[in-house]
């Protein structure tokens, strides 16, 4: 009896549960006729997506419950227009999970940093929805009287770190873009390219530049991309893309969507750190590489990367950080509010686009930009740009430290000495010696 | 005889007078004429007719005019009193006072009787001439014949234009006179727009009009129609696109449809945002019992907008804006005349060709309907040559296209593809949308529903079986939530 009673209600959750499924699909059914014939290239690509083929429907998607506060009612069913990493995560649990704990998901914070405050002031609201927001995710806000109860500026937003009602951080179809959501679309760097180029963050032309650029452009063809399996060396190995090293499968580490977790130094703020865990990130990272390189090859480039990083650390951006410091804490500059002067944007310009570039360029075997487009700018602007600013504001403490700093550091004394001195070091050997502690990284 | 005679004379004494009998009596024998000819078919011209029917009995009565104008010219000249005059040109006694009265002034009065009976039969026979659709499209030859060759084309095209344009009633009638006073001298003095905008706001009320043939009661349950359109490829392989129209009232066992917004027991108002009511301010369905419902455009509420338009109750012309003059886009054009067996698909890139043929810019409108033929013997002569020596079906298929060319495209009054858009549907304009769109919202933030199967269940959508959906479900296909949800719809409306 017992065993029957188990077999019944068993039975009747399966039945209830098809029941329940059949529903969602004639509701769904219903969706498909009107987009196909409004919409039909959104139909088409989802049609043509690997959810179809799964018969994942709209209704998986962008069913909502009451309590959602973007929830509205469209011809006889309750949907979102939004659909949240939390909604990805009810099948995609691990996926959102990595994507929620990484850099990525923090990106929608931008509103309290200093590329929030100089849009707002300098550009605008309308420049911070269209340009900030668009690449760092929207806090996307409710709107009663919306058709889909967003409010316009937070819709559309696919950025990367958009603040969702329902408390969600990040936004997948910032890389699988809808309504194909396809896996070859994230593994190509134009996917990255959205956001990673321009003055402050070439990733994308310093890659373009780079021999795996070249390789994967003259290879696409071979990269094997909509491959269900995407191991690096064995589904393809002419070239990496941005998530070959970043996040995709090697032979013993699984795809990870914590963008964060194969990188061991901070390339973004004014002085560069390693990251918590920086030995285990940097293994990680190597373990890609050896898939088409040699050991030596590998700790090598890491060598390269270490060296211009501490370079740009040391003689650039430590000293201009603390001549901002004293100068601000002097209160020296003229006007009040941060960026109403002149040397607030050559200093963040240095750090934040010349600087950056460099450390970019180094770290992804871009060397015009490691130099022309990075160092080199750098110290142009540092020595004919920044430090006159400095000077001209007659802060005394400034002053002292920066006379200090030319006459003393050997990194920078070369201003004061003849020409033909300086060449013999560079032929001894003894000006590169200055260098040399530059390379170790503990 | 000489009695008339001397009348006649004494009548005439002025130049003025003479004029006037000369030209009344010339009307009157004219007219007679020309009517005698046209009631024998002899002559149908609707120039002739303007001639017949208003510039004669205009002279007739101008004539008639001028007797009395030339007597009192006479009058004041000679300084003399009328009845001095009178004795002088007439004999004794005729103006001598009889026992009612002079015969001059019996002779008069007859004749004035004769002429108000000649009148009045003239003007029934002149209103009567500008009944006939041959008038209303012929007369003004440039700006109607666009409107003359669709109305022919049309299903209406056995209803005169005045039921629909003028209705009934001597105010319609009057209102129709002065309108057209006023288009006989636009047309004399080129005031008129090009294209002429769609009288939206002029029409007489549809419902007075439409719904003595058409009335609402008559509006049942469904029609099955299928429309193919013909893809680009080499045989242009027909795509069936099969719907089950729902075109109900919903009243009493009607089953609900389109024709809802005509329903005794609704009325429909809105207020459009623009001139062509193109885009609604807002839209409202107020019940039998009372209860009103508005929907508002998100759209035109956020951007305010100056409305010149009042608000109008929704009637047939709505959305049957295009029931008589019907202008055709091109692509549908041509598969309708595939599909109705005008034209035949044989050749390869029927209708990729004919299209491009159709859609070409020509400088005027003679050249486009040799074009179109040069055009397409060049692209079979030199691409197909076998089929293009081998196959009869070219000719055909320039007959059609000129004649789907000559009856929509009308360079002399700008009229181009898609310069009256058809709000039937949603394939030709913006139709159903204009209402059933997310941003018309009510109070609770609820759009009015634009789902395709309100308004109609579909059988087949761009497929290549007219009845694709009806067939076994096969749950590999990616289509069968659709495919499902459309059957059992199908099956619950029926």
């Amino acid at each position: 009896m017992k065993v029957f009673l188990m077999f019944l209600s068993i039975s009747l959750v399966c039945v209830s549960l098809c029941l329940a499924q059949a529903a969602e699909e004639t509701i769904a059914g219903k969706c498909m006729t009107c987009h196909k014939e409004k919409t039909l290239g959104l139909y088409m690509q989802w049609r043509n997506s690997e959810h179809a083929a799964h018969n994942v429907t709209c209704l998986e998607c962008h069913q909502a419950g009451k309590r959602d506060t973007d929830a509205f009612m469209h011809e006889g069913a309750l949907i979102a227009t939004l659909v949240t990493p939390k909604d990805c995560g009810e099948c995609h649990a691990e996926q959102t999970e990595e994507v929620e704990n990484s850099y990525h998901a923090t990106a929608g914070q931008i509103l309290e940093s200093n590329d929030a405050y100089l849009a707002h002031v300098a550009g605008g609201n309308p420049v911070a929805i269209a340009g900030c927001e668009s690449c760092h995710g929207a806090n996307v806000k409710i709107d009663k009287n919306s058709p889909n109860k967003l409010v316009i500026q937070c819709w559309p937003n696919s950025g990367i770190g958009r603040l969702n009602p329902d408390g969600s951080k990040g936004a997948c179809n910032a890389c699988h873009t809808r309504h194909s959501f396809s896996k070859t679309q994230a593994r190509q760097p134009e996917t990255c390219g959205k956001c990673h180029l321009g003055p402050d963050h070439p990733q994308k032309e310093v890659y373009e530049e780079s021999k795996h650029g070249m390789a994967y452009f003259t290879h696409v063809d071979a990269m094997n991309l909509d491959a269900d399996r995407w191991v690096v060396g064995q589904d393809y190995f002419e070239a990496p893309t941005c998530a070959t090293c970043h996040m995709s499968e090697t032979k013993s580490q699984k795809v990870n969507h914590d963008v964060g977790n194969r990188i061991s130094w901070t390339l973004r703020p004014i002085v560069s750190d390693l990251k918590d865990n920086w030995q285990q990130k940097r293994e990680n990272l190597k373990e890609v590489c050896s898939a088409c390189h040699g050991r030596v090859f590998v700790d090598g480039h890491f060598y390269q990367l270490d060296g211009v990083v501490h370079l740009y650390n040391d003689k650039f951006a430590r000293p201009s950080n603390e001549i901002m410091n004293i100068i601000k804490k002097n209160s020296s500059l003229e006007s009040k509010a941060a960026f109403s002067n002149d040397i607030e944007w050559i200093f963040w310009e240095l750090w934040h686009h010349e600087g950056r570039r460099a450390r970019h360029g180094a770290s992804m075997m871009g060397p015009d930009y490691t130099w022309w487009h990075g160092i080199y700018e750098v110290a142009q602007h540092f020595y004919f740009k920044f430090l006159p600013a400095a000077r001209a504001l007659n802060d005394q403490e400034a002053n002292a430290y920066i006379d200090k700093l030319l006459a003393d550091d050997p990194m920078h004394n070369w201003l004061n000495r003849p020409t033909a001195d300086l060449k013999n070091d560079i032929r001894s050997g003894k000006m590169q010696a200055i260098y040399r502690d530059m390379f170790k990284t503990e | 005889m000489n009695r008339f005679v001397s009348f006649i004379e004494g009548i005439s004494a002025h130049w003025i007078s003479r004029l006037g009998v000369t030209l009344t009596t010339s009307s009157f024998i004219v007219f007679v004429f020309l009517e005698v000819l046209s009631l024998l078919g002899i002559f149908t011209n609707a120039y002739l007719g303007l001639i017949t029917y208003i510039v004669f009995p205009t002279l007739f009565v101008i004539g008639l005019l001028l007797i009395p104008i030339g007597w009192w010219v006479m009058v004041r000249r000679s300084g003399k009193t009328s009845s001095e005059l009178l004795s002088e040109k007439f004999s004794k006694d005729e103006v001598e006072g009889k026992t009612f009265c002079s015969r001059l002034f019996r002779i008069i009065g007859i004749l004035t009787i004769a002429n108000i009976l000649f009148l009045t039969a003239a003007s029934v026979r002149t209103l009567h001439f500008m009944d006939q659709p041959h008038f209303c499209g012929t007369a003004c030859h440039k700006v109607m014949n666009p409107e003359w060759v669709t109305y022919q084309q049309s299903p209406h095209a056995r209803v005169k234009c005045v039921e629909c344009h003028v209705g009934e009633g001597l105010d319609a009638l009057i209102d129709s006179k002065i309108n057209g006073a006023y288009q006989i001298i636009s047309l004399t003095f080129n005031l008129y727009e090009t294209p002429i905008p769609t009288p939206v706001t002029n029409l007489r009320p549809a419902r007075e009009t439409c719904e003595k043939c058409h009335w609402p009661q008559k509006f049942l349950g469904n029609r099955l129609k299928t429309y193919v359109h013909y893809d680009f490829d080499e045989t242009s392989t027909p795509r069936y696109n099969t719907l089950n129209m729902k075109i109900g009232t919903g009243e009493e066992s009607h089953a609900k449809g389109s024709h809802w917004h005509v329903a005794e027991r609704n009325r429909v108002n809105y207020l459009a945002a623009d001139e062509k009511r193109f885009v609604m301010e807002w839209a409202e369905v107020r019940q039998e019992d009372g209860t009103l419902k508005r929907y508002s455009n998100q759209i035109v509420i956020n951007q305010p907008q100056e409305s010149s338009q009042s608000i109008r109750t929704m009637d047939c012309v709505d959305c049957h804006n295009r029931a008589t003059h019907i202008y055709e886009l091109p692509d549908l054009a041509i598969d309708d005349q595939i599909s109705k067996g005008l034209m035949n698909r044989t050749l390869p890139y029927t209708k990729k060709e004919s299209l491009g043929a159709l859609i070409k810019s020509y400088s005027n409108k003679e050249t486009g309907i040799q074009l179109i033929a040069v055009g397409l013997e060049n692209f079979y002569r030199d691409n197909y040559p076998k089929a293009f020596q081998s196959s009869l079906s070219l000719d055909s298929v320039v007959t059609v296209l000129r004649d789907v060319y000559h009856r929509n495209i009308h360079p002399g009054m700008n009229i181009a593809w898609g310069s009256y858009p058809n709000h039937i549907g949603h394939r030709k304009g913006p139709g159903c949308f204009r209402c059933h769109n997310p941003y018309m919202v009510d109070d609770e933030g609820n759009a009015i529903s634009d789902d395709c199967t309100l308004c109609h269940s579909l059988l087949a959508f761009e497929s290549d079986d007219p009845f694709r959906y009806m067939s076994p479900i096969d749950t590999t296909d990616i289509d069968h939530c659709m495919q499902r949800y459309l059957l059992k719809e199908f099956l619950r409306e029926y």
